[in-house]
């Protein structure tokens, strides 16, 4: 049982590496056209592995950190705190997580009318002038 | 096939979610949407830092391509950056 359990961990993990290996490939090919350098292919090879490797980092410190508060979900902030040595690099997470928050919120204000629509908890008028704003928003 | 926030570039959601997955010692932790893109970021800002620090030290040492050894030189830092 446990040993089926390994090998198909394995093949995920082998499979995850693949998919790495890829993005990591495109990657370096948009920085050999930036800065006018070929990298071999044991170089993004290498790069890849340690991403690979890193991720084993990053996603044992965000477990700990949503731990930390209590939670089971790893949050946004869990990712701040994980970019917390670089300034610069702070920055930029920051930045695009109130990106995020931003578009969420929109998202979000359309599933709460879709959602207290759906429950019927408004008094007939509302909920009338709910459902037409439901129909527009999937419209959209 | 499935939704792809930016270029060829990025790291997909599903991809990042199982990779963090995968390393959890606890089954019931979870990544919520937005932790998600956002280590998809943290990834990418990863690997083109590494790339692109690899390709200064080649230029530094008048080559004009990258090998392991230039990986190998820019890691450590990397590492103490990450």
């Amino acid at each position: 049982m446990a040993a089926a359990g390994d090998e198909q961990r394995e093949m995920l993990a082998q499979r995850l590496k693949a998919a790495v290996h890829y993005t990591v490939g495109c990657l370096c090919q948009e920085v050999e056209e930036d800065k006018d350098v070929q990298f071999s292919k044991q170089s993004i090879a290498a790069i890849a592995e340690i991403t690979f490797r890193q991720c084993e980092i990053f996603a044992k410190d965000l477990e700990m950190f949503a731990r930390h508060a209590k939670r089971t979900t790893v949050t946004a902030e869990d990712v701040k705190l994980l970019a917390r040595r670089s300034s610069s690099l702070l920055k930029y997470i920051t930045q695009k997580s109130e990106e995020l928050a931003s578009s969420n919120l929109e998202q979000k204000e359309k599933k709460k009318k879709k959602s207290s629509a759906a429950k019927g908890e408004r008094s007939p008028g509302d909920q009338e002038a709910a459902v037409t704003e439901n129909e527009d928003s999937n419209m959209a | 096939m499935e939704e792809r926030g930016g270029g060829a570039g990025d790291f997909r959601k599903h991809t990042v979610d199982r990779l963090l997955r995968l390393n959890f010692r606890d089954g019931r932790t979870r990544v919520n949407a937005e932790a998600q893109l956002l280590v998809g970021e943290l990834l990418k800002v990863f690997v083109r830092e590494a790339a692109a620090r690899a390709a200064r030290q080649a230029q530094a040492e008048d080559l004009k391509k990258v090998d392991t050894e230039q990986v190998e030189k820019v890691l450590p830092q990397l590492l103490l950056d990450f």
